[in-house]
């Protein structure tokens, strides 16, 4: 039949729209069953991911935090929402219409610039960032948009109905709650609904506003990029299951309470035991919230008791367990934050926050002395500085002398290849493989302006600190060369997942993540260029803001105790800067793996330093130009 | 029966924005009667409920409740309440929590309520509609459900706002029968709003006509339609024949040229007056007889009666009778004494 024909073609197109919308959540909750930590490589079924996450302390605070704020933010927001559009519709005309384009302004202004007012409105305001900054921002972003969804309501409800409840003796208050707030339940459950998602979701406002180690689901998230695994996936699938619990149930709901309804029409007396019912179900509703009012305000007070230590660390960079046993140890507590680049750590401190130990690597903690924000190292409390690799303090070209920061890890820049596709004689060629056009396709570049640059200087046998505009045009050249000749693509972190699929024959990588990348893949190894390579240091300094300089040292030192840094090189997989723990791996634990303690003594490797700002900028715009060629 | 009233309007004016819409009104509303706010739309009748019901303040002026003065006293501490226009129930309640409303607001026992509401909900018809959505009631039945609302608060006073209005004709005339009913059974205070006279004439023990916030004329049915006081009032309510004459002396006016005995008195010889003559007064008789001669130039079928359009010497004269005329026929008209209403000219 006719009708029969046409439809084909709707249904197909919904089906695809279903696929395009649900395909990407059923993959994530494919792989939180992986039994590896690849999230695109599928090994075999386990629940491993989920129970890490139980065990999670981290990621269950930042699910806490990530919910309390959404609740405590849509109550405020549906609250002081729904009062100003009322407000709002009883305005002279001018005021209401003027009042709504502002309203309008927050909703359309990018995240970033609502975030970035709040953190600066935070500051000088000398308040504390962390949980209470949070829920402000969240409950000034979220109002808006209950107001956009009452708004409507409330002109379109019949004026009357307020003025018929007065005239039977409600006071204004009870007209609101008995009869304007029932009115208006729809545009404000949207509201609140809208209110929520917007919470839970948020990024970027939560990034800038918290502090103190608050962080929410997606802030966790973010910094743990570096080392992405299936735990997340674990954690999504849960909240996914959560959401349409609450979906179906909202759906299911309506047809559940007209039944309910139905049953107590029976009688009067039924009827009123409903409705005394429902005042028992709003009050332990309330006795709920105050519960877990009074949970969350014990949990900060138990932190306010006991000496505290503000670590700001890049995401993933540590082993909590080890914290904890550091807390325990120590008798103290540690605030924990994390940044995903040096540069947001630096935007960070420039904002105001304020830490006791940064771990930042070489050309951070350069710019840092020279800013004078450290506090020199008191090696004298640093009781393991034996134990460090003597020539990372006394060769410290970032930090002459080591009179700011204690080594941490380290490790290089080179290239990880898949040993069946690669020759190795092509490999004589150094970085200039990665222009050998037998590969072409086969190749990844980090997506690193200062590491790209590096690979194309040191390819043409220049300093990767080159001021020199000639070195640095040449450079532009050869990488816009091998963009025409090689087709690479630029990644980022995503490039370890992909190599470990074995996605291309090349890959630009940190040593660390190439040992990585080999223990899942024996096809790959690692390999570093002659010509010389990024020789990169993190490590950790003591900030002049420190509170607790002693404790701080004692920090410092816990991690280069060796039974620490062996479990804490473990979790992190770069080169460990305790003499004993580096050659532990390098001779046992990760035996033959040529991502592990590459450190080579060639003279061409370099350390990146400070760029002046001329250079920056220049490197930065021929930079655009390479991305924007591809 | 009138003799205390129970609320009281002193001299009360009121502006919305730059429009005058009542100015020094003065009314007395007494116990138990039913009185009706009449005038065409815009004359200010809502807003005089308004102001008794508490929703507006007046701009100067009392409002005496049992002689104290509630100006400005919120509607939710007055004895008085009120069935609005379009009836405004609550959509999101049923019937039954509807009209349990203000005794819930009061807090009384949910016994109370209960015998309190199907005793109302039985006084109003509506028995066993107890759980219905409102919003599946016909007209004529959520009027009922906003009437029960307010009347549950016994209150002193109920003041309705056109309540009538969204009706089709026939309930309509149902449901002023039923209201008069209503008010006689709880014995209180009805004070009414409409636009339409013959509702106004049926329903009222007292009608207030306004026009442009100024009373023109407070009566009974029976005053205002027969004597009326203004060109206004006659021509607002029922249909007239308006005549320009004089008053000779006494019981003596003159208009086309022909002096008529008529039963009014205190005027100054030869005062300029209207004179108000009803078309049903407008008696047709044989030409021998008639005081006017005319010729029939329209004539329309109006159900109970027959209109015509007779042309005398100065006028057409608007006539109503039941008998049946030929168009051009030549009639003859006389008018008795009590049926003539002499008005000062306004």
């Amino acid at each position: 039949m006719r009708h029969g024909k046409i439809s084909i073609g709707p249904k197909l197109y919904i089906a695809l729209c279903f696929v395009f919308f649900y395909l990407p959540i059923a993959v994530t909750m494919f792989f939180s069953f992986n039994s590896s930590k690849s999230l695109t490589h599928f090994t075999g079924f386990s629940a491993q991911w989920y129970e890490k996450l139980i065990h999670d302390q981290n990621i269950l605070a930042a699910v806490y935090v990530s919910i309390s704020i959404a609740i405590f933010a849509t109550i405020a927001s549906t609250v002081l929402g729904t009062i100003t559009a009322i407000g709002l519709s009883k305005s002279r005309r001018l005021l209401k219409e003027a009042l709504l384009n502002i309203n309008n302004v927050p909703i359309m202004n990018p995240d970033i610039v609502t975030a970035i007012s709040l953190m600066i409105l935070f500051t000088s305001a000398g308040l504390q960032r962390g949980y209470v900054t949070m829920l402000l921002a969240h409950i000034a972003f979220c109002t808006p948009f209950v107001i956009t969804s009452v708004y409507p309501k409330v002109r379109s409800m019949d004026q009357n109905l307020a003025d018929v409840a007065m005239d039977l003796g409600a006071t204004p208050f009870q007209a609101l709650t008995k009869v304007v707030v029932p009115l208006l339940r729809p545009g404000i459950f949207a509201g609140m609904l809208l209110a929520f998602t917007m919470s839970l979701d948020d990024f970027v406002v939560s990034y800038f506003v918290t502090g103190n180690g608050v962080a929410n689901i997606s802030i966790l998230v973010y910094n743990m990029t570096k080392r992405i695994n299936p735990t997340i996936n674990a954690l999504s699938t849960l909240l996914i299951l959560a959401v349409v619990i609450v979906m179906v149930g909202m759906y299911i709901w309506p047809s559940v309470r007209e039944k309910l309804r139905k049953k107590t029409r029976a009688g009067g007396r039924t009827l009123r035991r409903g409705r005394r019912g429902r005042k028992a179900f709003a009050a332990a509703g309330f006795c709920c919230m105050i519960a877990i009012a009074v949970i969350f305000a014990s949990q900060f007070s138990a932190i306010s008791g006991k000496q505290t230590l503000r670590v700001f660390n890049s995401g993933e960079y540590i082993d909590m367990d080890l914290v904890s046993q550091f807390e325990e140890e120590y008798n103290c507590e540690v605030v924990y934050e994390t940044y995903d680049s040096n540069e947001s750590m630096y935007t960070k401190l420039q904002s105001g926050s304020t830490y006791d130990i940064l771990v930042p690597s070489d050309y951070m903690i350069e710019r840092l002395i020279s800013e004078e924000y450290l506090h020199q190292i008191e090696w004298n409390y640093i009781k393991n500085k034996d134990a460090i690799i003597p020539k990372l303090v006394e060769d410290n070209l970032y930090d002459p002398g080591s009179r700011y920061s204690v080594p941490y890890y380290w490790g290089n820049v080179g290239i990880l290849y898949n040993k069946n596709i690669v020759d190795k004689k092509d490999l004589e060629a150094g970085w200039e493989v990665l222009r050998n056009t037998k590969y072409k396709g086969q190749v990844y570049m980090y997506d690193s302006e200062r590491d790209s640059f590096m690979v194309a200087l040191k390819a043409l046998g220049y300093s990767m600190n080159t001021k020199d505009k000639g070195e640095l045009q040449e450079a532009y050249e050869w990488l816009i060369n091998q963009s025409e000749t090689m087709d690479p693509v630029y990644v980022g972190d995503d490039v370890m997942d992909n190599m470990i699929s074995g996605n291309k024959a090349m890959a630009v990588v940190y040593s660390g993540d190439a040992a990585y990348v080999i223990n899942e893949n024996e096809d790959m190894d690692y390999y570093v260029p002659e010509e010389g390579t990024n020789q990169w240091y993190d490590a950790m300094v003591i900030t002049k803001y420190c509170r607790n300089t002693e404790l701080a040292h004692q920090f410092i030192n816990y991690f280069l105790n060796e039974d620490v840094a062996i479990q804490n090189t473990e979790y992190i997989g770069y080169d460990s800067a305790v003499k004993s723990v580096y050659e532990y791996f390098r001779d046992v634990e990760y035996k033959g793996n040529t991502g592990c303690a590459p450190a080579s003594d060639n003279p061409r490797n370099e350390v990146f330093h400070q760029q002046e700002q001329k250079v920056k900028v220049y490197m930065s715009n021929l930079w655009t130009k390479v991305k924007s060629h591809q | 029966m009138k003799d205390k009233p129970i609320i009281e309007l002193r001299d009360i004016s009121k502006t919305f924005g730059d429009q005058q819409v009542l100015r020094g009104i003065d009314l007395d509303i007494y116990e138990n009667e039913f009185l009706t706010l009449l005038g065409p739309s815009g004359c200010g009748k809502t807003t005089i409920l308004r102001i008794i019901g508490g929703f507006e303040e007046p701009d100067s002026g009392k409002v005496l409740f049992n002689g104290i003065n509630i100006a400005k006293l919120p509607p939710y501490k007055r004895e008085v309440n009120t069935v609005f226009q379009k009836y405004a129930l609550f959509p999101f309640l049923n019937v039954y929590d509807n009209v349990a409303f203000g005794l819930r607001l009061k807090g009384m026992t949910d016994e109370i309520i209960d015998k309190k509401v199907s005793q109302m909900l039985s006084m109003v018809g509506l028995s066993g509609y107890e759980n219905r959505d409102v919003s599946r009631l016909s007209g004529g039945q959520q009027q009922r459900v906003a009437i029960a609302r307010a009347l549950i608060n016994e209150p002193k006073v109920l003041l309705l706002d056109e309540p009538l209005g969204a009706l089709d004709a026939k309930l309509r005339k149902d449901m002023q029968i039923e209201l008069k009913k209503i008010q006689k059974e709880v014995g209180i205070t009805f004070v009414f709003v409409t636009h339409d006279q013959e509702e106004a004439l049926s329903m009222s023990d007292t009608i207030v006509v306004l026009n442009d916030g100024v009373i023109q004329q407070i009566g009974t049915p029976i005053d205002i339609y027969n004597e009326p006081e203004k060109r206004f009032v006659a021509e607002f309510i029922g249909e007239s024949n308006i005549i320009s004459g004089n008053m000779i002396q006494d019981c003596l006016v003159r208009f086309d040229d022909i002096d008529w005995e008529c039963v009014d008195k205190g005027f100054r010889p030869n005062e300029e007056i209207e004179v108000v003559l009803r078309p049903e007064d407008m008696d047709v008789v044989p030409l021998d007889k008639a005081k006017l001669h005319g010729k029939i130039v329209s004539k329309v079928f109006m159900g109970v009666h027959y209109e015509y359009f007779v042309e005398t010497k100065y006028r057409d004269y608007k006539v109503h009778t039941t008998e049946n005329y030929q168009v051009g026929s030549e009639i003859g008209l006389t008018i008795d004494p009590y049926d003539i209403q002499v008005m000062h000219l306004s």
